[in-house]
């Protein structure tokens, strides 16, 4: 039955082919989508299985490479006890938790103090700062790497753990455009009436811009937690390869796939691990995943 | 528009030069004419640093100040030694001559690289002492002024009540800058200079002098023997390419995948998003190395394609010696499996914020659903993600993960070191850690740093220019 | 706000306090990852007997730590400061480690260089010297052997056939495999063609930096262009040898896509882990040029057999160390013969020692890793030590500047380029040319 309905002024619309086309439609997303989540958490299942794939081989051998069938024939946890007990991982993981609990702190501190006083404070010298804040970003990151390591071996701190906090928080400051970003969404009336009300300029930033900015700070100290979980390039020069004990999970896995020495029967190993790492990040990352898209789409719109 | 001819563009610099002159010289007048006006303390001050200070009861500022001048009049002559190379007034002397003493079996050997690190940290710390000297004179100036208007010089206390609000900018940049300063602008700066030296892999820090070689690295780049002549162009050329279709792919794939699932009827739109999430939380290291190892020619992938017969024998994806656009092009897929989240995040969060007054006003004058999407919907997006895009852009020339650990730059050129997919960054990062030809690698770190500068420069101006219009109608 | 400035302070001057407070550090030794243990518990020995026999206790902390010996020289010059006080280096690194004014101390304790001169062959004695400044000195202490030898698939290839190449690929052949595996493209572990001597009387024409000099190289000689169309056949062959994959040679072993793999020492654990109770392990095997192969001199029916670099690995020692007292007597203890055989007999480390296969009782049995030794010790015979340790360029020219791959490319007949013997012989002329100045010729 064909039925039209009028809409002011528009053309009469044909009712039931529309439902019909809606449906075809939606029966066409729903399989895109879900052929998409196939696509995407293919390899993703993969790691997860070849973590439980415990398959031995004549002489009683664990098989940990690489192996052509994508479902395992055997699973057990046997992966996950070579990890714990015969690598340093539960070490890497402590280390690296040790380093992200002290760097997230300083991390987001700084970022928050640069971007609130990019935005909201008037001062001399600010546009040339922006400036040279760009300017430097652009130098690829680990061409200073070599530098940094003999300025924190001067003051006596290389292959410490201390020197990766420093490193990891030092440049922080120079993150702040998506927080920036945000800030720059508060507005400016709020401001001067506190300001007329008699605050001073920290007590505004404290007591009233903080606050509000819950978003910001989550979005910062999450990128700021995850960061030294996630980097093997400046921990691997500055705690220097043999300092084994020193190692982040991203150093240690890293190493036992494309170290020096490349043993390919480990890959089980280090999918167990890699399961064990993504978990409490994905996790967080999941909690967090309000918070993770205001920040994105703030800076996407101001950046 | 009115366009710039050349007579007016010749005018601008001129002026331009002109102000900067005038800067200068006003700097010195403003100097010495604040000198003649200042008392007797403040021009002590200029000697005797915190003596202005201290002859106001600015007891704790003034001691503060001298202290830093003693300390670094110590430091300049007596200059201490670390890790065997002396700071202070001797590095200057060796950031020029880069070390004489050639040592033998028995004794060591000028460290050249110290050299060059300590004579440019000693070259930051007299900038870093002249802020704090012409600081010191100008509170010490203040002084002056407050104690002629009648009133007193600042107590300590005031100057920390000052430093939270009307300097609450000093003291919230202060240790950002500090930590800037030390782990991101020296090292560049001291990786610029490595450019024009000859330290690399032949000459190791301490065991072998280097020197100053001037423009010999970037003449050598005209050469056309050599790791940088030769791979230079084709390395940009690949990095120009990657970069463009991965950031293209992505946005178009990412703002693609945001619709189709903020489409209306499309349920449990938070459970499809999460799915793609998971692959953003994922450490790249983790995902780009499991994609490696997918791909491998007996891995799930290929061993499937074999036994189903739909091909002989494996496929190489990665590092295939035969055809580098094979794995160019399995680099640009795989990337995007891993950027397509990202885009489709930003996206969607800009999709459920689009004001709705603008479809109902569209709805009010007459326009279907498809008129409003293509006129309100897509436009709006491409608005607002615009400077996203030009950052991306900018981003995946200095993409280092994707490439480096999903191919390590391989398919390998025979006799160079880098590889047919190897991106400026990775190459750079291959001559400085992996070969410690440092020269070299600074070298390609700073054309780097010249190609995304352009970059930036031209579109930051559009950009700007195009943000300021309020073209959305 | 408050609270939060003094919890930062509270954990800098923590973080200060705690970098302060360094001890002394301990005295370091890296050794390659397979005899980390035997060497940690040697050296609780070591300090034991020292405490037992001297008055005072040994001063310091022995730390054991595991470094690739292949990269061991490079991570030591990154930061020789805070490199370790004794490690392990393949000789071919000396020049390296003595360019300029030298990194590392030269040996002067009589006892050990007596040591060192009586247990070592002489081959090993040319490479462990070095000269600095005019004067030579001795470096490395030797310790362990090393050759490459075959691991092969006992299942598919029996003993006859694994002495010859042919044989191999026969082997192949019957059971749709590939022959041999690479582990991959660098130069040191592909010289088995390029090193081949013929059989009967050890000729070869090849001269790599011979005698330490620079010019002295020559790889355009008739056996050469011969064996490396022998290698093209074999290359270029279905069945024949595979180029490295991306999946690696222990996924190609154990998914049987191919029979056998040349390597080292260090392989074997990998090795055992993919074949299992089907490795066999053997010294490389011959083989024979055919009418198609023959060029000038080298006639068909010529019996080659495959060359290797045959190097020791030895301990060198921090220059200027701290400790520097207490490190030749270390070395006398770990590079002596008593210490070689446990070696060997814990982590299947050859000795250096030149009567091992004589003296030591382990090489007799009747295990796989015997069987290891042996075949190693018969490929010294067939191998020449790399040349590499004269001159810090050697190493760069012969492994980095290309040449690796262009003789890959010889081999497998990249693009089809390669079909004459011309192209064969202009493309040695470039390797020849890049071993010589790093550069390809004008």
């Amino acid at each position: 039955m064909i039925t039209t309905i009028k809409n002011k002024g528009a053309k009469p619309i044909k009712y039931k082919s529309v439902k019909a086309s809606n449906r075809i439609s939606l029966i066409l997303s729903y399989t895109a989508l879900t052929i998409l989540a196939i696509i995407w958490m293919y390899p993703i299942l993969w790691i997860i299985l070849n973590a439980f794939r415990t398959e031995y081989n004549s002489s009683n051998q664990l098989i940990g490479i690489v192996v052509s069938h994508y479902f395992p024939k055997a699973v057990g946890l046997d992966n996950f006890k070579y990890l714990f007990t015969q690598t340093l991982f539960p070490r890497w993981f402590l280390n690296t938790l040790f380093v992200s609990s002290i760097t997230f702190v300083l991390s987001t501190m700084l970022t928050l103090s640069v971007a609130y006083v990019m935005s909201k404070l008037k001062f001399k010298l600010r546009k040339t700062f922006l400036n040279i804040a760009i300017i430097l970003g652009l130098f690829p990151g680990f061409m200073s790497m070599i530098a940094i390591y003999y300025i924190l071996k001067a003051l006596n701190l290389t292959q410490t753990l201390f020197a990766l906090i420093l490193v990891y928080s030092a440049g922080a400051g120079l993150g702040f455009y998506v927080a920036k970003g945000f800030f720059d969404i508060i507005p400016n009336s709020l401001i001067e009436s506190s300001r007329l009300d008699g605050a001073t300029n920290s007590q505004i930033f404290t007591k009233i811009v903080l606050p509000l900015s819950k978003p910001i700070i989550i979005y910062t100290a999450l990128l700021a937690f995850i960061g030294p979980w996630m980097d093997f390039i400046f921990a691997r020069v500055i705690l220097g390869e043999t300092n084994t004990h020193l190692h982040t999970v991203a150093v240690g896995l890293y190493y036992m796939m494309y170290g020096e020495y490349i043993d390919s029967n480990v890959f089980t190993t280090f999918a167990a691990g890699c399961v064990v790492v993504a978990i409490p990040i994905v996790t967080l990352f999941l909690l967090m995943q309000k918070y993770y898209i205001e920040g994105v789409t703030a800076g996407a719109v101001k950046g | 528009m009115y366009k710039e001819n050349n007579a007016d563009k010749k005018n601008r610099f001129l002026s331009a030069l002109h102000n900067f002159y005038n800067r200068i010289t006003r700097g010195f007048k403003g100097f010495i004419n604040r000198f003649k006006d200042s008392s007797t303390p403040t021009k002590i001050s200029h000697i005797i640093m915190g003596y202005g200070n201290i002859a106001r009861r600015q007891i704790i500022k003034g001691l503060l100040f001298f202290l830093i001048e003693v300390s670094f009049l110590l430091i300049m002559i007596f200059s201490p030694e670390i890790n065997s190379t002396p700071i202070g007034g001797k590095a200057i002397i060796n950031f020029f001559t880069l070390g004489t003493e050639e040592g033998n079996i028995f004794t060591p050997t000028d460290n050249s690289m110290l050299m060059l690190l300590f004579g440019i940290l000693t070259f930051g710390i007299i900038a870093m002492f002249y802020a704090v000297y012409i600081t010191n004179i100008k509170s010490s100036y203040k002084a002056d002024l407050d104690i002629r208007k009648g009133g007193h010089a600042s107590t300590f206390k005031e100057d920390i009540a000052s430093l939270l609000d009307e300097r609450f900018h000093v003291a919230m940049l202060t240790p950002a800058i500090i930590g800037i300063v030390i782990f991101t602008l020296l090292p560049t700066i001291f990786m610029i200079f490595i450019a024009f030296t000859n330290f690399d892999s032949l000459h190791p820090a301490g065991q072998v002098l280097f020197d100053w070689v001037g423009l010999k690295n970037f003449t050598d780049i005209f050469s056309g023997q050599g790791e940088i002549s030769v791979r230079f162009l084709p390395v940009l050329g690949w990095t120009l390419l990657w970069a463009f279709f991965a950031t293209f792919t992505n946005y178009i794939g990412g703002i693609l995948l945001a619709l189709l699932i903020n489409k209306k009827g499309v349920k449990y739109k938070k459970f499809w998003r999460t799915i793609f999430i998971i692959t953003i939380a994922l450490p790249q290291f983790i995902s780009l190395l499991t994609m490696r190892k997918l791909l491998s020619e007996y891995g799930p992938i290929n061993s499937f394609l074999v036994n189903s017969g739909i091909i002989n024998s494996p496929i190489e994806f990665l590092a295939n010696a035969n055809n580098a656009w094979v794995a160019r092009f399995t680099i640009i897929t795989i990337n995007i499996w891993i950027g397509i989240p990202f885009t489709m995040l930003m996206t969607s969060g800009i999709l459920m914020n689009i004001p709705k007054d603008l479809y109902e006003a569209a709805q009010l004058d007459g326009a279907t659903k498809k008129q409003a999407f293509f006129h309100i919907t897509v436009p709006y997006i491409l608005f607002i993600t615009t400077p996203y895009l030009i950052t991306s852009f900018i981003g995946n020339i200095t993409n280092f993960n994707v490439i480096y650990l999903l191919t390590g730059g391989a398919p390998t050129v025979s006799g160079y070191i880098a590889g047919e997919t190897d991106l400026l960054v990775t190459w750079l990062y291959k001559l400085t850690i992996d070969q410690s030809d440092y020269n070299i690698g600074s070298v390609v770190g700073i054309l780097t740093f010249i190609i995304t500068a352009t970059a930036t420069l031209l579109t930051y101006r559009r950009s700007k220019s195009y943000r300021e219009e309020d073209a959305f109608q | 706000m408050k609270k939060l400035f003094l919890l930062t302070a509270l954990m800098f001057s923590i973080m200060i306090a705690a970098v302060g407070c360094g001890s002394s550090s301990p005295l370091t030794i890296w050794v390659g990852s397979e005899s980390v243990d035997f060497y940690t518990n040697k050296m609780t020995e070591y300090v034991e007997n020292y405490n037992a026999t001297h008055e005072k206790e040994f001063p310091f902390e022995v730390a054991v730590k595991a470094v690739d010996t292949g990269t061991a020289a490079s991570t030591f010059l990154d930061d020789s400061d805070a490199g370790a006080d004794i490690f392990t280096v393949a000789h071919d690194n000396l020049g390296k480690l003595i360019a300029g004014s030298s990194s590392i101390a030269p040996v002067t304790d009589t006892a050990l260089l007596a040591q060192i001169e009586a247990d070592n062959p002489q081959t090993f004695l040319n490479v462990i010297k070095g000269t600095v400044d005019g004067t030579e000195y001795t470096f490395g202490v030797p310790y362990i052997a090393q050759s490459l030898i075959l691991y092969y698939n006992k299942a598919y290839i029996t003993p006859e056939q694994v002495q010859t190449w042919e044989g191999i690929w026969e082997a192949a052949r019957n059971n749709n495999k590939q022959a041999l595996s690479l582990t991959g493209t660098d130069g040191f572990n592909n010289s088995f063609l390029l090193l081949a001597t013929q059989y009967d009387n050890h000729y070869t024409s090849l001269e790599l930096y011979k005698d330490g000099i620079q010019e002295n190289c020559f790889a355009t000689g008739d056996d050469t262009i011969a064996k490396l169309k022998w290698g093209q056949r074999f290359f270029t062959d279905e069945f024949g040898a595979k180029a490295p994959t991306e999946s690696g040679w222990e996924v190609e072993l154990t998914d049987e896509i191919s029979l056998s793999v040349i390597g080292g020492a260090w392989h074997f654990t990998a090795a055992n882990a993919a074949l299992g109770e089907n490795l066999g392990i053997a010294p490389l095997p011959t083989f024979t040029l055919t009418e198609a192969d023959a060029y000038g001199q080298a006639a068909a029916g010529t019996v080659y057999k495959s060359g290797t670099f045959a190097d020791t690995k030895m301990f060198v020692m921090k220059k200027n160390s701290d400790k520097a007292d207490y490190l030749q007597d270390i070395l006398l203890f770990l590079s002596s013969k008593e210490v070689q055989e446990e070696s060997f007999i814990a982590a299947q480390n050859l000795p250096a020692y030149k009567n091992a296969s004589v003296e030591f009782d382990a090489f007799k049995e009747d295990t796989l890793e015997a069987k290891l030794a042996t075949a190693q010790v018969d490929m010294f015979e067939w191998g020449i030590p790399q040349p590499f340790g004269y001159n810090s360029k050697f190493n760069t020219y012969y492994y980095s500047k290309g040449a690796p791959d262009l003789i890959l490319d010889i081999l497998e007949n990249k693009d089809g380029e390669f079909s004459t013997d011309q192209a064969i012989y202009d493309q040695m002329l470039i390797v020849e040319s890049l071993w010589k100045t790093g550069l390809r010729p004008e």
